[in-house]
């Protein structure tokens, strides 16, 4: 029996998400045709529709769908203060402390040399560019606290240094409500190393 | 294909790549069995209590099952005693751990290297010293057999301090009757100080430097490291 070809391509392109393989594909191709053809037309509309008005931000570097984002066209907010994270999900993530109420700037990724991912295929020099607007006073770095996120941190502030912008990193720890029993040896450890005065 | 089974090993994560929908490839530099590849799986999930500890630089100990090219990670467990790297600390150790990614072959012990992996990154620890990554390189090749002609010439003659050399890949140094212009041309001085490892003198270490990087990219055989490219755009911004 031979495959009808339109039927070939879609499964290829389904294929283009994480972690599908040809199988996945398959399964997922035919529920669409074959159970869900609505959803199907839904999910094409959708997709076209995003890949035509989604854009990045000019200013904080997130999806849009104009120039510059609420966040960053909000008077609200203070402009001072920009926080560095690596994905929207990550500044979702910060927007729900409610502890911040500053600027963003998203680099979609995180340096990776082992990956070949570097400062180019990252544009940090836009990210240098908004720091430097002459506005922001404090860049807060709030990448992960993996190894490419620490060495990403690392060059961002070495680089906001060297231009006179005052550099600060989110802390690590133990979390709060946190007993010590039951906190993994290398956060505690870490959390030694970083000890900090007590206030009085 | 013998079954494997392996516990409480001691280990590095060199790198990790996404595996499938939820799993993580753990590319480790082992102390017995060598470079390993394990499948740690659901280590992608988002409360994988296994991902926070696959963490690169830090030493470990891993327990693995199966059988072929990969073997299921099993376990991982923290050690400690060695600070996290931070900041040029972290690059360098990226160029150690993409050597070893390059040059060394799987399931292949070496447990000399393993030793003067860990110790370099303990040194990483307390601010990358040039004469560490020297060190390193060096064992690196004399491990994987490559081995260093250094305090003799390649006609087996003692190497003089004061003489001119060229370093001839796989033959060792020949003598020059003045100062050669290639990147393996080094004084004797420099092999002596590379042979005994001691590096106080600053012309010594940048010419050792040079030698080291021409022997890597001959036995990189024309593959260009990733860190030394993104170095060089990090420095250009
Ligand atoms: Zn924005």
């Amino acid at each position: 029996m031979s495959t009808p070809s339109s039927l070939e391509e879609l499964i290829e392109a389904l294929r283009c998400l994480p972690g599908i393989g040809p199988k996945s594909a398959q399964r997922m191709a035919y529920h669409l045709l074959q159970r869900d053809r609505k959803g199907a037309r839904r999910l094409a509309d959708g997709m076209s529709h995003a890949l035509e008005a989604i854009r990045h931000c000019s200013r904080c570097n997130t999806f849009t769908e104009s120039d510059v984002c609420e966040r960053c066209a909000s008077t609200k907010r203070d402009a001072s203060l920009l926080c560095v994270v690596e994905t929207p999900v990550d500044m979702n993530m910060m927007e729900q402390t409610q502890a911040y109420n500053g600027l963003y700037y998203v680099i979609m990724g995180r340096l990776s040399p082992l990956d070949g991912v570097g400062p180019r295929e990252l544009q940090l020099d836009r990210l240098l560019a908004r720091a430097c607007d002459g506005e922001v006073q404090e860049v807060i770095l709030a990448t992960n606290y993996t190894n490419e996120g620490e060495a990403t941190a690392h060059y961002v502030s070495e680089l906001l240094r060297s231009r006179g912008i005052k550099v600060t990193r989110i802390a690590r720890g133990v979390p709060v409500g946190g007993e010590l029993e039951y906190v993994d040896a290398g956060t505690l450890a870490q959390a030694m190393r970083e000890r900090k005065n007590v206030e009085a | 294909m013998q079954r494997q089974k392996v516990d409480g090993q001691p280990a590095y994560v060199l790198h990790t790549y996404p595996f499938r929908e939820t799993s993580l490839i753990v590319e480790a530099f082992t102390r017995d069995f060598g470079r390993v590849a394990l499948l740690a799986r659901g280590a992608r999930r988002p409360r994988s209590a296994i991902r926070g500890l696959l963490l690169g630089f830090q030493p470990l100990e891993v327990s693995w099952a199966g059988k072929g090219e990969v073997l299921t990670l099993m376990k991982a467990e923290w050690q400690g005693g060695q600070p996290l790297l931070a900041g040029h600390a972290l690059f360098c150790g990226y160029y150690l751990n993409e050597l070893l990614l390059h040059l060394l072959p799987r399931e292949d012990a070496h447990e000399a290297l393993y030793a003067a992996y860990a110790e370099t990154l303990r040194c990483f620890a307390d601010g990358v010293q040039e004469a560490d990554l020297r060190r390193f390189e060096k064992s690196l090749l004399q491990e994987l057999g490559y081995g260093l002609t250094l305090a003799t010439d390649a006609e087996g003659r003692a190497v003089e301090s004061a003489g001119h050399y060229a370093y001839q890949i796989e033959r060792g140094p020949v003598r020059l009757s003045r100062p050669g212009d290639s990147a393996l041309s080094v004084s004797g001085k420099t092999l002596l100080d590379l042979a005994h490892e001691d590096f106080s003198d600053t012309r010594s270490l940048a010419e050792a430097k040079q030698l080291m990087r021409a022997l890597m990219a001959h036995y990189l055989d024309g593959k260009q490291l990733e860190t030394r490219k993104i170095f060089r755009e990090l420095q250009e911004l």
